[in-house]
């Protein structure tokens, strides 16, 4: 196949608006194809597919928020087609939804944000219902009894083993920490309230936690970083806890040519004040951190008005919010592993702390210089839902729609944050490294995100040319083309045409196998046959999640041996 | 005023989906295009006139001039009236779940039985039913935090349970009895029992019940005083206090 005469944008290979060809052949891009067949994107702009790289899709939590949420099933509610499965739901949408919706948008891979070992079978039985995208799953660790004990204990080297015996026990792709030592507190009713708080039966801080889990990380050399959701999340004044735990890891060294730490959703970590009276944006504070740091990078959780459902492995945060909403609310425990919740909210315009939380999600974009350490997300389905994303870019490029918008808002949005006096645009070059070559450098995938020889064959062609469209003035037009891409095309295959899907192929599922050496190994094994015998629900010999359940896998290689 | 008169040309067995049967969607329609509309029977896709004999005015007309008068069992039929903003059906028989869904004006006139979920989502218009209604009449869509929000439905029979669950808005009259939770997690509007009724007003935060017969009522309301309604002498509950509710509850009679 021949992508003709697009305008490409590729900031990885530093290709910036140039018309030239893309061939691809055997799902990847190549320097020649022979097949013959042509794609005609003269006056269009072409990208890689689109990554997104921390979106609630699969998994025990999701299913939790489609079963409270039935006015929210039929929101979305699509009949079968010749081709397509039934669609249902806006915020928590059924899998097949949740595949073509991507492929719409022209994005081609999508990574579920968290998932406790215990549920993987789950989370693994919902990406294998998800058309067309590849995906995987990052796997929670940041409550984990072993963790919290082999962080006690400073057993490094059997921590970096459990760690690898996680990932494959959930065939996870990385290490997700939510308010670390939070959710085990939660289990009697607490929560830790900052990162030198220690876990009550274990002794530990969280601070010791995610430096023992970055250390971990960075020995077996996984190819995404820690990636972690801050202590406090969600509370007034978290700034300082945030700006705090980043300060906690500087001296840690990434182990590959990557970030040493992702922070996710900062836009829910970047509150000033003492409470809601005198809530306001801190994202000045750490977008400058970052711009200091280069080590570390965050995606935005940028927040969308309206229906939004959250749920989180932070369940104190959940009790919080719905007691503060009196909204429906789902609370979980996961045995060693976890806590959980799930409330459905709405975000109003008029709402003056959601005003200011909608601002601060763009302040952190725009004012963190280098787009590399920023991805585009909405925290799917928790800011809002995914299918928002050409919303949330139009109005990263361009400065007349954020006016716009903020005249609709609470005035508070305006005065408690920096958002009016920003005047940077991101240009398309911005929009294809946060939404493509960002998160594929981001989580470690380097077949992602660029349109290199080698590289997957997913592309995203949208009707609009970049030459002749202003995208500071004709935002209106630039939502209209990403929400429907013109192409996108999927390991080589055509799947989108006109903003319709033509054809569902399966996508894969990335897993990372990390080796360890034996010894470590055996003391986990013994570790866990004692934990499975005295505390676990399950059998450790049912526990795995087996190849059975990942059917088409994409299996990283990682690990200190 | 434009007539159509519609009747099933048999009986059914499984449910039939007729959105479609209502003055907005049939008034602007010739009874050519009627008979040619799309209905569900169960699984299977029929034109109108398949199941229904269609006859009366031809149109088009506008909606607030259409009067349906529908004729027959239609107690397996779903959805009639669903989402009208005016004009006029008229029911002689039963008539089946779902009618009057979010409907917003006009009226609903059954001279018979309703099944369940009538008026649910109403905004507005009446809905008059001669014999008894089933179940979740002007409740809410599952999930959802409000039922009916505005309009008036009125039983001259008995309801079944959960009548007018999560009510925001309007007004229910029931002569007869309501059956379990009537009232359940409301929000606003006025709830009207002539008979007897089991634990009116669960999880209330605001509206009114008034059951002019005997009525269980949940520990979890305040007693304030007596007043007097229509000349009868009833109690006056304050809840439901569990959510922190400042419902009213009016009881004639209570049951132990």
């Amino acid at each position: 196949m021949i992508i003709e005469g697009g305008i490409v944008y590729d900031p990885r290979n530093r290709v910036l608006g140039e018309e030239m060809d893309i061939s691809i052949e055997d799902g990847r891009v190549v320097e020649e194809s022979r097949d013959g067949d042509k794609i005609d994107a003269r006056g269009m702009l072409v990208m890689p597919g689109g990554l997104d790289a921390h979106a609630h899709i699969a998994g025990a939590k999701v299913n939790t928020g489609r079963i409270m949420r039935p006015e929210d099933g039929r929101r979305g509610a699509e009949a079968r087609t010749k081709l397509l499965r039934p669609q249902s739901g806006y915020t928590v949408p059924n899998c097949y939804a949740i595949g073509y919706r991507y492929a719409r948008l022209g994005y081609t891979t999508a990574f579920e944000a968290a998932t406790p070992i215990l549920e993987a079978r789950h989370t693994h039985e919902e990406l294998e219902e998800i058309p067309i995208v590849d995906k995987g799953a990052l796997t929670l660790f940041g409550n984990n009894w072993e963790v919290l004990e082999c962080v006690r204990d400073g057993d490094l080297g059997k921590l970096a083993a459990f760690v690898a015996w996680g990932l494959r026990a959930s065939r996870g792709y990385g290490v997700k920490v939510v308010n670390p030592g939070g959710g085990e507190a939660w289990g009697f009713g607490g929560n830790v309230k900052g990162i030198d708080d220690p876990v009550p039966n274990f002794g530990v801080t969280p601070r010791e936690i995610i430096r023992g889990l970055m250390r971990a990380n960075e020995a077996l050399g996984l190819p995404h970083s820690v990636h972690l959701h801050t202590n406090n999340l969600g509370k007034p004044g978290n700034y300082e806890t945030t700006l705090e735990t980043l300060r906690a890891v500087e001296d840690i060294a990434a182990s590959r040519d990557r970030q040493v730490l992702h922070v996710t959703h900062m836009q829910f970590s970047a509150y000033g004040g003492t409470g809601w009276k005198d809530f306001e944006s801190k994202a000045p504070e750490i977008a400058g951190y970052f711009n200091r740091h280069q080590q570390f990078t965050m995606d935005m959780g940028q927040l969308i008005f309206g229906s939004a459902t959250t749920m989180t492995a932070d369940a104190p945060l959940e009790y919080g919010n719905a007691r503060l909403l009196k909204a429906k609310w789902s609370n979980h425990d996961i045995e060693l592993e976890e806590s959980s919740g799930v409330v459905p909210l709405v975000y109003g315009r008029k709402m003056p702390i959601n005003a200011i939380q909608w601002a601060i999600g763009l302040e952190l974009a725009l004012l963190t210089e280098d787009p590399w350490q920023v991805i585009m997300t909405t925290d799917h389905p928790n800011g809002g839902p995914f299918v928002n994303y050409p919303e949330v870019i139009a109005l990263l490029m361009s400065r007349a729609k954020r006016e716009e918008e903020l005249a609709s808002l609470h005035e508070l949005a305006s005065s408690r944050s920096s958002l009016p006096s920003i005047e940077r645009e991101m240009g398309w070059d911005d929009i294809a490294i946060v939404t493509r070559a960002g998160p594929a450098r981001i989580l470690g995938l380097p077949e992602k995100g660029h349109l290199g020889f080698g590289a997957d064959g997913d592309v995203s062609i949208y009707d609009i040319d970049p030459g002749k469209v202003d995208p500071s003035k004709d935002h209106e037009r630039v939502k209209a083309a990403l929400s429907r891409a013109k192409y996108t095309i999927k390991g080589g295959e055509v799947v989108v045409r006109d903003g319709e899907i033509v054809a569902v192929p399966q996508g894969r599922t990335y897993w990372v196998d990390a080796s360890v050496p034996e010894d470590e190994a055996a003391k986990v094994r013994a570790d866990l046959v004692d934990k499975f015998t005295k505390y676990y629900s399950v059998q450790l010999s049912n526990y795995m999640v087996q190849d059975a359940y990942v059917t088409r896998p994409r299996v990283v290689r990682a690990g200190v041996v | 005023m434009r007539e159509i008169r519609i009747k099933p040309r048999r009986r059914f067995l499984v449910p039939v989906e007729a959105e479609g049967i209502s003055p907005d969607v049939l008034a602007p329609l010739t009874l050519e295009e009627i008979e040619r509309l799309e209905v569900w029977e169960g699984n299977r896709r029929s034109r109108l006139s398949d199941l229904f004999a269609v006859e009366g005015d031809d149109g088009p007309g506008k909606a607030a001039d259409a009067y349906l008068l529908l004729r027959g069992d239609f107690s397996r039929v779903k959805r009639i009236g669903e989402k009208m903003t005016c004009g006029m059906i008229e029911v002689d028989g039963d008539l089946g779940m779902h009618a009057g869904n979010g409907m917003a004006g006009g009226e609903i006139s059954i001279r018979g039985g309703a099944g369940d979920w009538l008026g649910r989502e109403m905004r507005g218009g009446l809905i008059n039913v001669s014999g008894d209604a089933g179940d979740y009449v002007g409740a809410g869509y599952r999930g959802e935090s409000c039922g009916m929000r505005g309009g008036e439905i009125r039983i001259e029979g008995d309801a079944g349970d959960y009548l007018g669950e999560h009510l925001c808005g309007g007004k229910i009259t029931v002569l007869g009895d309501a059956g379990d939770f009537p009232g359940i997690a409301n929000r606003g509007g006025v709830i009207i029992i002539g008979g007897d009724a089991h634990l009116p007003g669960a999880e209330m935060a605001s509206g009114t019940i008034t059951v002019f017969g005997r009525a269980r009522v949940l520990p979890s309301y305040q007693y304030q005083d007596t007043v007097d309604i229509d000349g009868r002498s009833l109690k006056k509950f304050l809840g439901d206090l569990v959510d922190g509710g400042k419902g009213e509850l009016y009881v004639a009679s209570l049951e132990a």
